[in-house]
C-alpha cells in the first residue's frame, strides 16, 4: 500500500466536533413539525447572509445563440463571513489550509497539462474549494463520502496525497488505481472511507446510501456524505437514493453544489424550482441552504448534518450555492457564460472570502504566517509533483487479469461488526419454511 | 448427480422454488451479512413465493422491501457490499434488468478491476427469465446474454432444482458480483435436493443424458425441453447427450468441445434472442474447439427476433420446442 495513513493533525473526528458545539437549540432542521402543524416551512433552512437571485436568458442573436444574465443583485457588496457555532480558529485555518492546497494542486494539474503529462482532460473545482473542504472535514472517523469530479479538495481532507491525485491524472502505475481508472475515480475502502466517483450523474446516493444501511445492519448509525451538481441531481437514481434513505431513516448527506451551470447548460433550463433544497419537502428530509463561496456556513450546515446521521435520525439535503468558475474542464472556455456572472462570483472568491476573514476580520492569522503558509503548501506540492512524476507508466501486460478476484486477493469481513443474526434460541421462535406454493400464473 | 454434490441428508424431491429459498434460509443462517432486498420480498414473498418465510425466520433488517426502485436498491446493494455486507437483490422480472444495467454494468461489475483490485462487490442479482407464460413482452424476455457480455460478472443459469440449489449457495459465497437467472415456469418443477449444504461448483456443465449421436448443448428452461427431444430422438434410434453448461460465466469449455467431438453433431439451444445471443458464443467455442471433430455445422436454436407477443399462437413459435429441437436433430443426422 503506497498511500499514508491519515495524518493525525489533520483527520476530522466526531469528538474535536462535539467538543467546541455549543448546542443547536431551536434552530435545528430536526423537529419535522411546528406547533401549528405545518411542517413545510421548518424544514428547509437558509442559512446565507445575501440571497442573490439570477435569470440566465437565451437570446437568438442573428445566427448566433448566447445566454444574458438578468439581476437586481450583480452589484452587491460582498457579505461579511458567518460566525461558524462549531469551528475554531486552529479548524478555521485548518480549513483555509486545505483551500489553499486544493486550489494550488489544481493549478500544478494544469501545468502538467500544459506539459502533455496529464492524459486526457483535467476537471477544477475553482471557486467551490470551500464547499468541497468544508463538507468533507465535518465528516468523522467512521463516516463515508463518495466525492464527485469537483470534489479533488474533499479527497486531500480524507488524507489522500495530492501525489495520488496527479499520479491519477497522469495515468501512472503508482496511481491508487494502478492507471486503471481515470482523474479523481479513486478511493479507499479500508481505511479512509472513500467510495470512488461514478460518471453516471446521481449513481453515488444510492450507492452511498447502501454504505449507511450495510453500517447500520452492522449496529453502526454513519453519516454518509455525497456531493451532486444542479445538473447531475436531475437524475432519476438521484431521487431512488434518497427516497430510500427518508424512508429507512438512513445517515445520508447529500451536497447539492448548485454552481449554475451543468456544463453549458443554465440551471434555469435545469430544473423548475427556486431553490433546489425545496426538493427535500417532497423527500420528506430536512433542507439547508448554506453560501457555498463561506466555508463556515458549509461546515455547520455539514456538521449538523453528520451529527443528525449518527444520532440514527437520517438524511439531509444541503444546497451550496456558488458558481463554477472555469468551463466543464480544461477544453471548455466557458464562452457561453455571461462575463457578469464571472465578476459578481469572482467577488465572492472563497478563498479571498476566508483568507480576509482570517487576517482582517479575525486577525488569526498574521500577514507573515500566511506567507509561512502558503510557501509549506508549494512545498509540499512541489514535493508531491515530483513523486507522481517520477512514477511509472503501467505495463501493458497488467491490463489483462484481475477482472473477477479469487478468495487469495483478500478476505472480505464486514466493516464494523457481524450483524446481529436472527439466530434460534434469542427471542425469535423458529418458525419453519413455509411451505406455499410458486405460483407460475397470478390467480 | 454431478460428483460435487455431497448430500449430508437423505435425497428427496421438492420443487424449484423450494430450492430456491432452502439456499437462501441456509446461507442467512450461516452468514449473518446475508441480507435480500427487493420488492416485496418480506411479507409477500415476492409474487412467485420463492421467499416466503424469510421474513418470519430473519426479520426486516434482513428480508427488505424497498420502494420501487431497481437501479436505487440495485445501487444500494453495491453500497451494502461495500461495507462487507452480502446482499441478494431481487428483480422480480428479468424484464426489469434493463433498469438496473447502469448499477451492474457500470459499478458492479467494475470495481474490483478499477480500483486496481483492492475492493470486492460480493453480490448477487437473482431474477427470471423465460416465455410462455402469457405475460407478453414486458415480462417475458431472457435477457442473460446482456450481462454475459460484461466483463466482472458472473452468470448462472440453473435447470433443476439440485442446481439451483447448490449454485445459489456457491454464489452467494462468491466474492464477485453474480447474476443468477431462474426459469419463472420451473418453479413448480420437481427434482432430487439433499436437505443439507452443498455447493455446485461455478464453471463446471454437467451432462444430463449421455449420448453418442448428438449433442444438445442447452441452457436453463431449454434443458427439458433437450431431454425431452432426446426422448423421442431415441424411439428413431438417434442418440442424444444433453449438455447443461449451468454457468456462462465461468464457462466450461472443455465438457462441451469434448462432447460435441463425441457426438460430431451439435445444437445449441437457449430461450434469449438467436442473434448475438448466448447461442453464438457457445457455437463458436464448439466450432472451434471441435472443428476437426464435427459432421454438420454447429446450429444455434433460440428465441424468434421479435417482442414476445402476448396470444398462445403467436408466443408458442418464438420459442424452440421439444417438437422443433426434434426435428433439427433428425435432419442434422440425416434421418
Amino acid at each position: 500500500m503506497k498511500m499514508k495513513m491519515m495524518k493525525k493533525k489533520s483527520s476530522p473526528v466526531n469528538e474535536r466536533a462535539a467538543k467546541v458545539s455549543q448546542g443547536d437549540n431551536g434552530n435545528s432542521p430536526l423537529q419535522r413539525e411546528s406547533s401549528n402543524g405545518d411542517y413545510r416551512g421548518n424544514l428547509v433552512r437558509d442559512l446565507r447572509l445575501e440571497k442573490p437571485s439570477f435569470k440566465v436568458l437565451q437570446i437568438r442573436d442573428g445566427e448566433k445563440v448566447r445566454y444574458e444574465v438578468e439581476s437586481a443583485d450583480l452589484e452587491a457588496p460582498v457579505p461579511a463571513i458567518r460566525e461558524s457555532k462549531y469551528l475554531r480558529r486552529e479548524h478555521c485555518i485548518e480549513i483555509y489550509r486545505w483551500m489553499l492546497l486544493n486550489r494550488r494542486m489544481e493549478t500544478a494539474l494544469e501545468n502538467l497539462h500544459k506539459q502533455g503529462k496529464v492524459v486526457g482532460g483535467v476537471y477544477f473545482g475553482l471557486g467551490q474549494e470551500g464547499c468541497s473542504c468544508a463538507s468533507a472535514y465535518a465528516l468523522g472517523k467512521d463516516d463515508w463520502m463518495g466525492p464527485m469530479i469537483r470534489n479533488q479538495g474533499a479527497l486531500l481532507v480524507r488524507g489522500f496525497r495530492a501525489a495520488d491525485i496527479m499520479m491519477q491524472y497522469m495515468a501512472k502505475a503508482g496511481s491508487p488505481t494502478k492507471g486503471r481508472d481515470t482523474t479523481s475515480h479513486f478511493g479507499d475502502l479500508e481505511r479512509r472511507n472513500v467510495v470512488a466517483p461514478i460518471s453516471m450523474l446521481g449513481d453515488l446516493v444510492p450507492v452511498l446510501t447502501g454504505v449507511a444501511l450495510g453500517a447500520r445492519l452492522q449496529g453502526k448509525n454513519i453519516a454518509v456524505m455525497t456531493w451532486i451538481g444542479d445538473g447531475g441531481q436531475s437524475t432519476g437514481v438521484t431521487y431512488e437514493g434518497i427516497n430510500f434513505a427518508s424512508v429507512q431513516k438512513l445517515g445520508l448527506v447529500l451536497v447539492i453544489e448548485s454552481n449554475l451551470w451543468a456544463y453549458s447548460t443554465p440551471s434555469d433550463m435545469q430544473y423548475g424550482v427556486k431553490d433546489l433544497a425545496d426538493r427535500a419537502i417532497g423527500y420528506g428530509i430536512p433542507g439547508v441552504i448554506v453560501d457555498g463561496t463561506d466555508a463556515m456556513q458549509v461546515y455547520d450546515a455539514c456538521h449538523e448534518a453528520c451529527e443528525r446521521a449518527r444520532r440514527g435520525e437520517g438524511a439531509t439535503l444541503i444546497e451550496a450555492k456558488m458558481m463554477r468558475m472555469k468551463g466543464h474542464a480544461i477544453h471548455d472556455g466557458a464562452d457561453y457564460v455571461p462575463k457578469p456572472m464571472f465578476e459578481y462570483w469572482k467577488r465572492r472568491d472563497p478563498i479571498l472570502r476566508m483568507e480576509n476573514y482570517l487576517i482582517k476580520e479575525k486577525k488569526w492569522l498574521s500577514s507573515a504566517d500566511h506567507e509561512k503558509l502558503i510557501a509549506e503548501v508549494e512545498k509540499q506540492l512541489e514535493a508531491e509533483r515530483e513523486i507522481a512524476v517520477n512514477s511509472p507508466m503501467p505495463t501493458p501486460e497488467s491490463a489483462a487479469g484481475g477482472v473477477y478476484c479469487d478468495e487469495s486477493c483478500h478476505q472480505i469481513k464486514p466493516r464494523y461488526a457481524m450483524p446481529k443474526d436472527r439466530m434460534l434460541g434469542q427471542n425469535e421462535k423458529q418458525v419453519g419454511l413455509k411451505q406455499s406454493e410458486a405460483p407460475v400464473h397470478f390467480k | 448427480m454431478p460428483e460435487s454434490a455431497v448430500g449430508t441428508e437423505k435425497d428427496r424431491e421438492i420443487t424449484f422454488a423450494q430450492a430456491v429459498r432452502e439456499a437462501l434460509a441456509e446461507e442467512m443462517r450461516r452468514d449473518s451479512t446475508v441480507c435480500i432486498m427487493g420488492e416485496d420480498v418480506a411479507e409477500a414473498g415476492t409474487p412467485f413465493k420463492v421467499l416466503s418465510g424469510l421474513l418470519e425466520e430473519f426479520g426486516k433488517d434482513r428480508v427488505i422491501d424497498t420502494p420501487i426502485s431497481e437501479a436505487g436498491f440495485t445501487g444500494l446493494a453495491v453500497g451494502a457490499a461495500m461495507t462487507g455486507m452480502r446482499p441478494v437483490v431481487d428483480i422480480m422480472f428479468g424484464d426489469f434488468i434493463t433498469l438496473t444495467m447502469d448499477q451492474m454494468v457500470n459499478q458492479a461489475a467494475k470495481v474490483h478491476y478499477m480500483s486496481g483490485g483492492k475492493w470486492k462487490v460480493p453480490m448477487v442479482m437473482r431474477t427470471t427469465l423465460g416465455a410462455t407464460r402469457r405475460s407478453a413482452a414486458q415480462h417475458s424476455q431472457s435477457l442473460h446474454a446482456w450481462f454475459c457480455h460484461v466483463p466482472g460478472l458472473k452468470v448462472i443459469l440453473p435447470s433443476t432444482p439440485y442446481d439451483a440449489k447448490g449454485l445459489l449457495k456457491a454464489a452467494i459465497r462468491d466474492d464477485n458480483p453474480v447474476v443468477f437467472f431462474e426459469d419463472k415456469m420451473m418453479y413448480k418443477m420437481k427434482g432430487n435436493v439433499p436437505a443439507g449444504d452443498y455447493t455446485v461448483p461455478l464453471g463446471l456443465a454437467d451432462i444430463k443424458r449421455t449420448g453418442e449421436d448428438i449433442s444438445l448443448i442447452a441452457t436453463s428452461s431449454m434443458v427439458q425441453v433437450a431431454l425431452g427431444a432426446a426422448t423421442m430422438l431415441e424411439e428413431i434410434g438417434i442418440s442424444a447427450e444433453v449438455v447443461d453448461p449451468r454457468t456462462m460465466w465461468p464457462l466450461d469449455e472443455k465438457t462441451l468441445i469434448e462432447s460435441a467431438k463425441k457426438t460430431s453433431r451439435a445444437i445449441i439451444l437457449d430461450e434469449g434472442y438467436e442473434r448475438y445471443g448466448v447461442t453464438a458464443e457457445l457455437a463458436s467455442v464448439i466450432a472451434t474447439g471441435a472443428f476437426y471433430d464435427l459432421d454438420a455445422p454447429v446450429k444455434r436454436m433460440g428465441a424468434m427476433h421479435v417482442p414476445i407477443p402476448f396470444s398462445p399462437p403467436l408466443e408458442d413459435v418464438t420459442v424452440p420446442t421439444e417438437q422443433t429441437v426434434f426435428e433439427a436433430a433428425r435432419k442434422m443426422c440425416g434421418k
